[in-house]
Protein backbone atom coordinates (compact mmCIF):
# COMPACT_ATOMS: atom_id res chain seq x y z
CA UNK A 1 0.00 0.00 0.00
CA UNK A 2 2.67 2.65 -0.75
CA UNK A 3 0.69 4.46 -3.58
CA UNK A 4 -1.63 5.67 -0.81
CA UNK A 5 1.09 6.21 2.21
CA UNK A 6 -2.05 5.30 4.65
CA UNK A 7 -0.61 3.28 7.44
CA UNK A 8 -2.06 -0.48 6.82
CA UNK A 9 -4.44 -0.55 9.92
CA UNK A 10 -6.21 2.16 8.71
CA UNK A 11 -6.65 0.97 5.57
CA UNK A 12 -7.82 -2.25 7.34
CA UNK A 13 -10.65 -0.11 9.20
CA UNK A 14 -11.42 1.68 5.70
CA UNK A 15 -11.80 -1.59 4.31
CA UNK A 16 -13.95 -3.04 7.25
CA UNK A 17 -16.11 -0.40 7.02
CA UNK A 18 -16.43 -0.24 3.39
CA UNK A 19 -17.47 -3.81 3.67
CA UNK A 20 -20.12 -3.24 6.00
CA UNK A 21 -22.08 -0.12 4.55
CA UNK A 22 -21.78 -2.29 1.36
CA UNK A 23 -23.20 -5.41 2.77
CA UNK A 24 -25.87 -2.82 4.30
CA UNK A 25 -26.75 -1.45 0.88
CA UNK A 26 -26.87 -4.82 -0.55
CA UNK A 27 -29.35 -5.97 2.00
CA UNK A 28 -31.71 -2.50 2.20
CA UNK A 29 -32.14 -2.94 -1.75
CA UNK A 30 -33.06 -6.49 -1.04
CA UNK A 31 -35.05 -6.57 1.37
CA UNK A 32 -37.31 -3.04 1.23
CA UNK A 33 -40.25 -3.88 -1.27
CA UNK A 34 -40.26 -1.42 -3.81
CA UNK A 35 -43.41 0.40 -3.07
CA UNK A 36 -42.15 1.44 0.64
CA UNK A 37 -41.94 5.26 1.27
CA UNK A 38 -44.34 5.93 -2.23
CA UNK A 39 -46.76 7.74 0.69
CA UNK A 40 -45.79 7.42 3.61
CA UNK A 41 -43.72 5.05 6.04
CA UNK A 42 -45.63 1.93 4.56
CA UNK A 43 -45.78 -0.59 1.56
CA UNK A 44 -48.26 1.25 -1.20
CA UNK A 45 -48.55 -1.52 -3.37
CA UNK A 46 -50.38 -3.14 -0.07
CA UNK A 47 -53.19 -0.44 -1.19
CA UNK A 48 -53.50 -2.25 -4.03
CA UNK A 49 -53.41 -5.91 -2.48
CA UNK A 50 -56.12 -5.17 -0.03
CA UNK A 51 -58.18 -3.50 -2.42
CA UNK A 52 -57.86 -6.85 -5.04
CA UNK A 53 -60.32 -8.65 -3.22
CA UNK A 54 -63.88 -9.36 -5.14
CA UNK A 55 -66.76 -7.80 -2.99
CA UNK A 56 -69.60 -10.38 -1.38
CA UNK A 57 -72.27 -8.08 -1.53
CA UNK A 58 -73.14 -6.87 -5.20
CA UNK A 59 -74.37 -3.47 -4.14
CA UNK A 60 -77.84 -2.48 -5.29
CA UNK A 61 -76.70 -0.91 -8.46
CA UNK A 62 -76.13 -4.64 -9.69
CA UNK A 63 -79.50 -5.34 -8.83
CA UNK A 64 -81.31 -3.14 -10.78
CA UNK A 65 -79.40 -4.15 -14.35
CA UNK A 66 -82.67 -6.80 -13.99
CA UNK A 67 -84.84 -5.99 -11.16
CA UNK A 68 -85.62 -2.16 -12.21
CA UNK A 69 -89.29 -2.33 -11.59
CA UNK A 70 -88.85 -3.38 -8.23
CA UNK A 71 -86.46 -0.88 -7.43
CA UNK A 72 -88.74 1.98 -8.92
CA UNK A 73 -91.93 0.16 -6.92
CA UNK A 74 -89.66 -0.12 -3.12
CA UNK A 75 -88.82 3.76 -3.50
CA UNK A 76 -91.86 5.11 -3.31
CA UNK A 77 -92.72 2.71 0.14
CA UNK A 78 -91.40 2.84 3.42
CA UNK A 79 -88.43 0.53 2.70
CA UNK A 80 -86.87 3.21 0.37
CA UNK A 81 -83.95 3.15 2.36
CA UNK A 82 -83.58 -0.73 2.61
CA UNK A 83 -80.74 -2.15 0.12
CA UNK A 84 -81.82 -5.15 -1.74
CA UNK A 85 -79.29 -7.59 -0.24
CA UNK A 86 -80.46 -6.04 3.43
CA UNK A 87 -83.22 -8.91 3.52
CA UNK A 88 -82.28 -10.97 0.63
CA UNK A 89 -78.66 -10.96 1.47
CA UNK A 90 -75.68 -11.65 -0.42
CA UNK A 91 -76.36 -11.41 -4.03
CA UNK A 92 -72.76 -11.83 -5.86
CA UNK A 93 -73.19 -15.54 -6.50
CA UNK A 94 -76.77 -14.87 -7.95
CA UNK A 95 -75.26 -11.57 -10.23
CA UNK A 96 -72.66 -14.05 -11.57
CA UNK A 97 -75.32 -16.90 -12.15
CA UNK A 98 -78.85 -15.91 -12.13
CA UNK A 99 -79.61 -19.99 -11.28
CA UNK A 100 -78.55 -19.35 -8.18
CA UNK A 101 -80.76 -18.05 -5.92
CA UNK A 102 -80.15 -15.23 -3.09
CA UNK A 103 -81.36 -16.58 0.75
CA UNK A 104 -85.12 -17.70 1.65
CA UNK A 105 -86.94 -15.15 3.14
CA UNK A 106 -87.94 -16.27 6.37
CA UNK A 107 -90.64 -14.11 9.38
CA UNK A 108 -87.70 -13.79 11.30
CA UNK A 109 -85.95 -11.20 8.46
CA UNK A 110 -89.16 -8.80 8.85
CA UNK A 111 -89.31 -8.96 13.14
CA UNK A 112 -85.13 -8.74 13.49
CA UNK A 113 -85.70 -5.12 12.67
CA UNK A 114 -90.01 -4.93 13.43
CA UNK A 115 -90.21 -6.91 17.06
CA UNK A 116 -90.98 -4.31 19.59
CA UNK A 117 -88.25 -3.50 22.25
CA UNK A 118 -86.85 -1.14 24.65
CA UNK A 119 -84.14 0.81 22.17
CA UNK A 120 -85.51 1.02 19.32
CA UNK A 121 -86.48 4.76 18.33
CA UNK A 122 -89.89 5.70 18.45
CA UNK A 123 -90.33 6.77 15.16
CA UNK A 124 -89.39 3.28 14.19
CA UNK A 125 -92.64 0.87 13.29
CA UNK A 126 -92.47 -2.19 15.70
CA UNK A 127 -94.98 -4.79 16.33
CA UNK A 128 -95.22 -7.95 19.38
CA UNK A 129 -95.47 -10.35 17.47
CA UNK A 130 -97.50 -12.79 19.39
CA UNK A 131 -100.01 -9.76 19.58
CA UNK A 132 -99.81 -8.58 16.53
CA UNK A 133 -100.78 -12.21 14.78
CA UNK A 134 -100.90 -15.61 16.01
CA UNK A 135 -98.83 -16.81 14.29
CA UNK A 136 -95.92 -15.08 12.00
CA UNK A 137 -97.19 -15.17 8.80
CA UNK A 138 -96.07 -11.40 7.72
CA UNK A 139 -97.01 -11.84 4.26
CA UNK A 140 -100.21 -12.71 4.16
CA UNK A 141 -100.73 -9.06 4.74
CA UNK A 142 -97.83 -6.99 3.90
CA UNK A 143 -95.59 -7.00 0.92
CA UNK A 144 -92.08 -6.18 1.97
CA UNK A 145 -91.09 -4.08 -1.57
CA UNK A 146 -94.52 -2.01 -0.82
CA UNK A 147 -95.11 -2.27 2.70
CA UNK A 148 -97.26 0.69 3.37
CA UNK A 149 -100.01 -1.11 1.58
CA UNK A 150 -102.09 -4.06 3.64
CA UNK B 1 0.31 -7.57 4.71
CA UNK B 2 1.22 -9.89 2.59
CA UNK B 3 -1.21 -10.45 0.20
CA UNK B 4 -1.12 -6.82 -0.53
CA UNK B 5 -3.71 -5.44 -2.33
CA UNK B 6 -2.88 -3.31 -5.16
CA UNK B 7 -4.50 -0.28 -7.19
CA UNK B 8 -6.38 -2.83 -9.76
CA UNK B 9 -7.43 -5.06 -7.16
CA UNK B 10 -9.26 -2.32 -4.61
CA UNK B 11 -10.82 -0.54 -7.41
CA UNK B 12 -12.20 -3.90 -9.20
CA UNK B 13 -13.69 -4.53 -5.40
CA UNK B 14 -14.98 -1.16 -5.40
CA UNK B 15 -16.55 -1.68 -8.39
CA UNK B 16 -18.09 -4.49 -8.33
CA UNK B 17 -19.77 -3.86 -5.26
CA UNK B 18 -21.60 -0.53 -6.62
CA UNK B 19 -22.54 -2.69 -9.81
CA UNK B 20 -23.81 -5.46 -7.33
CA UNK B 21 -26.21 -2.55 -5.69
CA UNK B 22 -27.36 -1.52 -8.72
CA UNK B 23 -28.51 -4.70 -10.20
CA UNK B 24 -29.57 -5.40 -7.07
CA UNK B 25 -32.49 -2.48 -7.40
CA UNK B 26 -32.88 -3.12 -10.91
CA UNK B 27 -33.78 -6.14 -10.04
CA UNK B 28 -36.57 -5.55 -6.81
CA UNK B 29 -37.55 -3.15 -9.19
CA UNK B 30 -38.28 -5.51 -11.81
CA UNK B 31 -39.79 -8.21 -9.73
CA UNK B 32 -42.56 -5.52 -8.47
CA UNK B 33 -43.46 -4.29 -11.30
CA UNK B 34 -44.53 -7.81 -12.31
CA UNK B 35 -46.16 -8.06 -8.95
CA UNK B 36 -47.93 -4.92 -9.45
CA UNK B 37 -49.18 -6.25 -12.89
CA UNK B 38 -50.61 -9.29 -11.71
CA UNK B 39 -52.43 -7.50 -8.61
CA UNK B 40 -53.69 -4.94 -10.82
CA UNK B 41 -55.55 -7.46 -13.09
CA UNK B 42 -58.01 -8.37 -9.89
CA UNK B 43 -57.97 -4.70 -8.70
CA UNK B 44 -60.19 -2.15 -9.32
CA UNK B 45 -58.99 0.39 -12.20
CA UNK B 46 -58.25 4.27 -12.40
CA UNK B 47 -59.05 4.64 -8.44
CA UNK B 48 -56.22 7.42 -7.22
CA UNK B 49 -56.40 7.02 -3.15
CA UNK B 50 -55.38 10.92 -3.23
CA UNK B 51 -58.54 12.06 -5.09
CA UNK B 52 -60.56 11.16 -1.63
CA UNK B 53 -61.10 11.98 1.66
CA UNK B 54 -63.41 8.87 3.54
CA UNK B 55 -65.82 9.75 6.28
CA UNK B 56 -68.82 7.95 8.38
CA UNK B 57 -71.55 9.39 9.73
CA UNK B 58 -73.40 7.51 12.43
CA UNK B 59 -77.24 8.39 13.57
CA UNK B 60 -77.91 7.37 16.79
CA UNK B 61 -81.36 7.93 16.25
CA UNK B 62 -81.55 5.79 13.39
CA UNK B 63 -80.04 2.79 13.93
CA UNK B 64 -82.76 0.04 15.83
CA UNK B 65 -80.64 -2.81 16.56
CA UNK B 66 -81.17 -4.94 13.95
CA UNK B 67 -76.92 -6.18 13.91
CA UNK B 68 -77.78 -6.64 10.27
CA UNK B 69 -74.51 -4.46 9.92
CA UNK B 70 -71.88 -6.77 11.47
CA UNK B 71 -73.23 -9.61 10.18
CA UNK B 72 -72.58 -8.24 7.28
CA UNK B 73 -69.50 -6.51 8.17
CA UNK B 74 -68.14 -10.62 8.65
CA UNK B 75 -69.70 -11.87 5.83
CA UNK B 76 -68.29 -9.26 3.24
CA UNK B 77 -64.85 -9.13 4.90
CA UNK B 78 -64.63 -13.10 5.92
CA UNK B 79 -64.19 -11.89 9.51
CA UNK B 80 -63.82 -15.48 11.92
CA UNK B 81 -66.73 -15.92 13.80
CA UNK B 82 -64.85 -15.33 17.55
CA UNK B 83 -66.70 -13.53 20.06
CA UNK B 84 -63.92 -11.27 19.74
CA UNK B 85 -63.70 -10.70 16.32
CA UNK B 86 -65.43 -7.52 15.53
CA UNK B 87 -64.75 -5.10 12.75
CA UNK B 88 -67.74 -3.39 13.39
CA UNK B 89 -70.60 -4.30 16.34
CA UNK B 90 -73.80 -2.88 18.13
CA UNK B 91 -73.59 -1.70 21.62
CA UNK B 92 -76.70 -1.27 23.40
CA UNK B 93 -77.17 1.61 25.90
CA UNK B 94 -79.93 1.35 28.88
CA UNK B 95 -79.76 4.56 30.96
CA UNK B 96 -82.19 3.31 34.38
CA UNK B 97 -83.93 5.55 36.37
CA UNK B 98 -82.11 7.40 39.30
CA UNK B 99 -83.07 6.09 42.69
CA UNK B 100 -85.93 7.47 44.69
CA UNK B 101 -84.65 10.59 46.90
CA UNK B 102 -81.54 10.19 45.33
CA UNK B 103 -81.42 13.60 43.99
CA UNK B 104 -79.65 12.36 40.26
CA UNK B 105 -81.21 13.22 36.85
CA UNK B 106 -79.88 9.40 36.00
CA UNK B 107 -79.23 6.40 37.36
CA UNK B 108 -76.65 3.30 36.21
CA UNK B 109 -75.83 3.17 32.69
CA UNK B 110 -75.60 -0.35 31.52
CA UNK B 111 -73.96 -1.48 28.20
CA UNK B 112 -74.80 -5.23 26.92
CA UNK B 113 -73.21 -6.05 23.10
CA UNK B 114 -73.90 -10.09 22.62
CA UNK B 115 -71.66 -11.58 20.13
CA UNK B 116 -71.15 -7.59 18.80
CA UNK B 117 -75.03 -7.59 18.41
CA UNK B 118 -74.62 -9.77 15.03
CA UNK B 119 -77.59 -11.94 15.82
CA UNK B 120 -79.73 -8.88 16.60
CA UNK B 121 -81.16 -7.85 20.10
CA UNK B 122 -83.23 -9.35 22.88
CA UNK B 123 -85.83 -7.45 24.69
CA UNK B 124 -83.36 -6.80 27.66
CA UNK B 125 -84.06 -8.41 31.13
CA UNK B 126 -84.10 -4.94 32.97
CA UNK B 127 -88.08 -4.37 33.13
CA UNK B 128 -89.26 -1.55 31.31
CA UNK B 129 -90.65 0.82 34.27
CA UNK B 130 -87.11 1.23 35.17
CA UNK B 131 -85.35 2.18 31.89
CA UNK B 132 -85.16 5.57 31.32
CA UNK B 133 -83.31 5.89 27.94
CA UNK B 134 -82.25 3.14 25.54
CA UNK B 135 -80.40 3.24 22.53
CA UNK B 136 -77.86 1.54 19.89
CA UNK B 137 -74.51 2.50 19.17
CA UNK B 138 -72.51 1.28 16.27
CA UNK B 139 -69.07 1.08 16.39
CA UNK B 140 -65.97 0.67 13.73
CA UNK B 141 -63.19 2.26 12.93
CA UNK B 142 -62.86 6.05 13.66
CA UNK B 143 -60.64 6.85 10.67
CA UNK B 144 -58.54 9.21 12.87
CA UNK B 145 -56.23 12.23 11.01
CA UNK B 146 -54.20 11.23 13.76
CA UNK B 147 -54.48 7.43 14.31
CA UNK B 148 -52.38 5.73 17.67
CA UNK B 149 -52.98 2.78 16.12
CA UNK B 150 -50.10 3.57 12.91
CA UNK B 151 -48.31 5.75 15.16
CA UNK B 152 -46.80 2.50 17.57
CA UNK B 153 -46.26 -0.06 14.49
CA UNK B 154 -43.06 -0.68 14.60
CA UNK B 155 -42.76 -1.98 11.35
CA UNK B 156 -44.80 0.50 9.13
CA UNK B 157 -47.60 -2.72 8.61
CA UNK B 158 -50.21 -0.50 9.52
CA UNK B 159 -51.11 3.12 8.15
CA UNK B 160 -53.11 5.78 7.09
CA UNK B 161 -53.63 5.87 3.88
CA UNK B 162 -54.05 9.16 1.89
CA UNK B 163 -57.84 8.84 1.19
CA UNK B 164 -57.74 8.78 4.99
CA UNK B 165 -58.26 5.09 5.91
CA UNK B 166 -56.85 3.11 8.22
CA UNK B 167 -55.33 -0.10 6.71
CA UNK B 168 -53.31 -2.97 7.38
CA UNK B 169 -50.90 -4.66 5.40
CA UNK B 170 -51.29 -8.29 6.29
CA UNK B 171 -48.02 -9.44 4.33
CA UNK B 172 -46.11 -6.77 6.58
CA UNK B 173 -47.56 -7.36 9.75
CA UNK B 174 -45.65 -9.25 12.64
CA UNK B 175 -48.84 -9.89 14.84
CA UNK B 176 -47.19 -8.21 17.66
CA UNK B 177 -50.48 -6.87 18.79
CA UNK B 178 -48.99 -2.94 19.95
CA UNK B 179 -52.13 -1.33 18.08
CA UNK B 180 -54.83 -3.65 19.21
CA UNK B 181 -53.51 -1.48 22.47
CA UNK B 182 -52.82 1.49 21.43
CA UNK B 183 -56.48 2.24 19.57
CA UNK B 184 -58.61 3.95 21.85
CA UNK B 185 -61.62 2.83 20.92
CA UNK B 186 -60.88 -1.19 20.71
CA UNK B 187 -61.60 -1.28 17.03
CA UNK B 188 -58.53 -3.70 16.58
CA UNK B 189 -58.36 -7.38 17.02
CA UNK B 190 -55.51 -9.90 16.07
CA UNK B 191 -57.21 -12.41 13.47
CA UNK B 192 -56.33 -16.00 14.93
CA UNK B 193 -56.95 -17.12 11.10
CA UNK B 194 -54.08 -15.12 9.95
CA UNK B 195 -52.11 -14.08 12.84
CA UNK B 196 -52.26 -9.90 11.96
CA UNK B 197 -53.68 -7.36 13.48
CA UNK B 198 -57.44 -6.91 11.58
CA UNK B 199 -59.59 -3.74 11.59
CA UNK B 200 -62.48 -2.35 9.74
CA UNK B 201 -60.87 -1.37 6.30
CA UNK B 202 -64.20 0.58 5.25
CA UNK B 203 -64.47 -2.04 2.59
CA UNK B 204 -61.36 -0.88 0.91
CA UNK B 205 -62.03 -3.31 -1.93
CA UNK B 206 -65.74 -1.88 -2.18
CA UNK B 207 -65.07 1.64 -2.06
CA UNK B 208 -61.90 1.42 -4.49
CA UNK B 209 -64.98 -0.29 -6.89
CA UNK B 210 -67.13 2.94 -6.32
CA UNK B 211 -69.58 0.62 -3.70
CA UNK B 212 -70.55 1.28 -0.03
CA UNK B 213 -68.74 -0.39 2.90
CA UNK B 214 -70.97 -2.96 3.48
CA UNK B 215 -72.24 -1.88 6.29
CA UNK B 216 -73.64 1.10 4.80
CA UNK B 217 -75.21 -0.82 1.94
CA UNK B 218 -77.00 -3.38 4.39
CA UNK B 219 -78.28 -0.36 6.95
CA UNK B 220 -81.97 -0.43 6.64
CA UNK B 221 -82.57 3.15 7.85
CA UNK B 222 -79.36 4.96 6.84
CA UNK B 223 -78.23 4.92 10.45
CA UNK B 224 -74.84 4.98 8.58
CA UNK B 225 -73.64 7.21 5.86
CA UNK B 226 -70.52 7.07 3.96
CA UNK B 227 -69.33 10.24 1.73
CA UNK B 228 -66.11 11.60 0.39
CA UNK B 229 -65.23 14.82 1.53
CA UNK B 230 -62.99 15.71 -1.05
CA UNK B 231 -65.89 15.22 -3.95
CA UNK B 232 -69.33 16.39 -1.98
CA UNK B 233 -72.09 16.31 -4.30
CA UNK B 234 -75.10 18.34 -3.77
CA UNK B 235 -77.66 15.40 -2.95
CA UNK B 236 -74.69 13.39 -1.04
CA UNK B 237 -76.17 11.70 2.04
CA UNK B 238 -73.17 13.36 4.15
CA UNK B 239 -73.82 16.77 2.87
CA UNK B 240 -77.72 16.43 3.97
CA UNK B 241 -76.55 14.94 7.14
CA UNK B 242 -74.26 18.32 7.70
CA UNK B 243 -77.65 20.25 6.97
CA UNK B 244 -79.77 18.84 9.10
CA UNK B 245 -78.33 20.36 11.92
CA UNK B 246 -78.28 17.69 14.64
CA UNK B 247 -75.54 18.12 17.13
CA UNK B 248 -72.91 15.59 16.22
CA UNK B 249 -69.63 14.81 18.12
CA UNK B 250 -66.90 12.29 17.74
CA UNK B 251 -65.60 9.69 20.68
CA UNK B 252 -63.01 10.22 23.20
CA UNK B 253 -62.54 14.18 21.60
CA UNK B 254 -60.22 14.98 24.45
CA UNK B 255 -57.59 12.65 22.96
CA UNK B 256 -56.72 14.72 19.92
CA UNK B 257 -57.23 11.88 17.63
CA UNK B 258 -59.35 13.37 14.78
CA UNK B 259 -61.71 10.72 14.15
CA UNK B 260 -63.62 11.25 11.15
CA UNK B 261 -66.50 9.13 11.86
CA UNK B 262 -68.94 11.45 13.41
CA UNK B 263 -72.19 10.68 15.31
CA UNK B 264 -74.61 12.58 15.10
CA UNK B 265 -77.60 12.33 19.03
CA UNK B 266 -74.10 10.91 21.10
CA UNK B 267 -75.38 11.07 24.27
CA UNK B 268 -72.49 11.62 26.93
CA UNK B 269 -72.50 8.05 28.78
CA UNK B 270 -71.19 6.50 25.09
CA UNK B 271 -67.31 6.16 25.40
Amino acid sequence: MRWLKIPPQIVRLLLVTFVIVSCYLILRQILTPVSFGAFGWYRAQALEEISARTPVFAGRQECDQCHAEILQTQAKFAHKTLGCETCHWVGQPHVEDPDVKTAKLTDHTCLRCHEQQAGRPAWFKQITSKKHYAEDRCTECHDGHKPDEK
Amino acid sequence: MKNQLNRRGLLGCIGGTVATILACSTLRKTKAAVQKFFISRQGPKGYDPTQHRWMVALDIERCIGCGLCVQACKTENHVPNSPSCFRTWVERYIIKKPKLASGETRGETVVDSPNGGMDGFHAPLIPKEEILNAFFVPKMCNLCEHSPCSQVCPVGATFDAPDGVVLVDPNYCIGCGFCVQACPYGCRFLNPTTKTADKCSLCYHRITRGLKPACVEICPTQARLFGDLKNLKQDDPIQKFFESGKAHASLKPHLGTGPRVIYASLDKEVR
